[in-house]
């Protein structure tokens, strides 16, 4: 079970401040991409905007990386 | 769906029965083979190579099949250009996937490439596929394109995709297959992105990248590995021209991403024989990139046991250079 989208996890996760480490394509081409998102554009507004989008990401594929993801969210 | 035939190098007579049949195809054939098809539910891209259970090959009269799973609910075949990419994300379904082809050295290649990560939709809505393009001796002389098998269609500046819905208990899976990890030299960095580079960051200071590569020797039959968060992703040389001080790429390069210049791979077949394995499942549809068969020697020899077009660049969610992709359909409950 996800933590819901207002959870502040989703947050470290667009910022980088909870580390990700996957063997899963999809994740780590997400997580890069939100460090290049925060690279240009650091504003609470675009954080906020990166992690529902993070939240999204993980919601669609809750099921086939329930493994990965459980050891992200701890 | 039908699915009548399974992934595979089919003739053109082969074809028309399951094409007349109302079966829908994503294929892989030279111009000439893909324009002697009857019209019918298919988008293709033009390219003579592929990877066979007999290991690869250059056929101009054969075509490769890869058949809509049998449990997609719904098919849509779209072309899209340029500037109306966006909409390529728009309407790919909710839950599924889209096959994609997009003609190599066009503008609709170069903005997917560089652009794809910021549409709406990108991962969320996964695109698989791969670039098109023609016979090595023709390049130049022949232009990639793709066709709209409805209409019978042929474009050389858009790209077509077959929009595929899957049931609530199917999701679709993208894995790469990178023979290449990176070197153990400088790590490189841009500032702006790009299919063609001037200078650059080697280890913190500013250098020019085709000088660099010509001063020591880099061999570009090996790409540029980019890491992303922990997956490699490749970027390959196009053409180093230490005279005007320019390096282009078959894939654009990105600020914010680390860079390394490939270890060497001595025996392509054996990197992938090795990288594959013994997976058990067999991919819904797979493709390999030309300059992993023209470097690595492939034709005649296996990339595994995996099939499918050898292409002029690769998609899974992104623009891929030198790279296997794999798409496969998980259950989920």
């Amino acid at each position: 079970m996800l933590p819901d989208s207002a959870h502040p996890v989703w947050i470290q996760i667009a910022t980088g401040k909870k580390a990700v480490s996957s063997g899963k394509l999809a994740i780590n081409l997400l997580i890069q991409n939100n460090r290049i998102e925060m690279e240009k554009d650091a504003s609470p507004a675009h954080v906020k905007e990166i992690a529902g989008r993070t939240y999204q990401f993980f919601k669609q594929y809750e099921t086939i990386f329930a493994s990965e993801f459980q050891k992200i969210l701890g | 769906m039908l699915e009548t035939i399974h992934a595979s190098l089919q003739t053109v007579a082969q074809l028309e029965a399951a094409i007349r049949g109302g079966e829908p195809l994503f294929l892989a054939g030279s111009r000439d083979a893909l324009q002697r098809l009857p019209r019918g539910n298919w988008v293709a891209g033009t390219i003579p190579y592929f990877m066979t259970d007999d290991g690869g090959l250059l056929s101009e009269d054969r075509v490769f099949a890869t058949p809509v799973p049998a449990c997609a609910v719904s098919v849509k075949p779209a072309v899209y250009g340029a500037s109306d990419l966006a909409a390529l994300y728009r309407e790919a379904p909710l839950h599924g996937f889209t096959f994609l082809v997009l003609p190599a050295a066009t503008e609709v290649h170069k903005t997917f490439a560089e652009r794809a990560s910021s549409f709406d939709g990108f991962l969320l809505k996964p695109m698989v596929g791969w670039v098109t393009g023609v016979r090595v001796d023709r390049i130049g002389a022949e232009r990639p394109a793709v066709i709209d098998g409805m209409t019978g269609e042929l474009f050389e500046d858009r790209c077509a995709a077959l929009h595929l819905a899957l049931p609530a208990n199917k999701i679709a899976d993208l894995d790469i297959v990178n023979i290449f990890d990176r070197g153990d030299g400088p790590t490189i960095r841009f500032d702006d992105a790009g299919f063609k580079v001037r200078e650059c960051l080697i280890d913190g200071g500013w250098a020019n990248l085709a000088s660099y590569v010509t001063r020591h020797g880099i061999p570009t039959e090996f790409p540029l590995v980019g890491d992303y968060n922990g997956s490699a992703i490749n970027v390959s040389f196009q053409k180093v021209d230490a005279q005007a001080g320019t390096v282009d790429f078959y894939a654009p390069v990105f600020p914010g991403v680390n860079y390394h210049f490939a270890k060497p791979v001595a025996d392509y077949e054996k990197a992938f024989a090795e990288a594959i394995g013994n997976d058990s499942q067999e991919p819904e549809f797979a493709c390999n990139c030309i300059l992993n068969y023209l470097y690595g020697k492939l034709e005649g020899k296996k990339t595994g046991h995996v099939t499918g077009p050898i292409t002029f660049g690769e998609v899974a969610h992104q623009l891929l250079n030198q790279t296997m992709v794999r798409l496969y359909l998980r259950d989920i409950g």
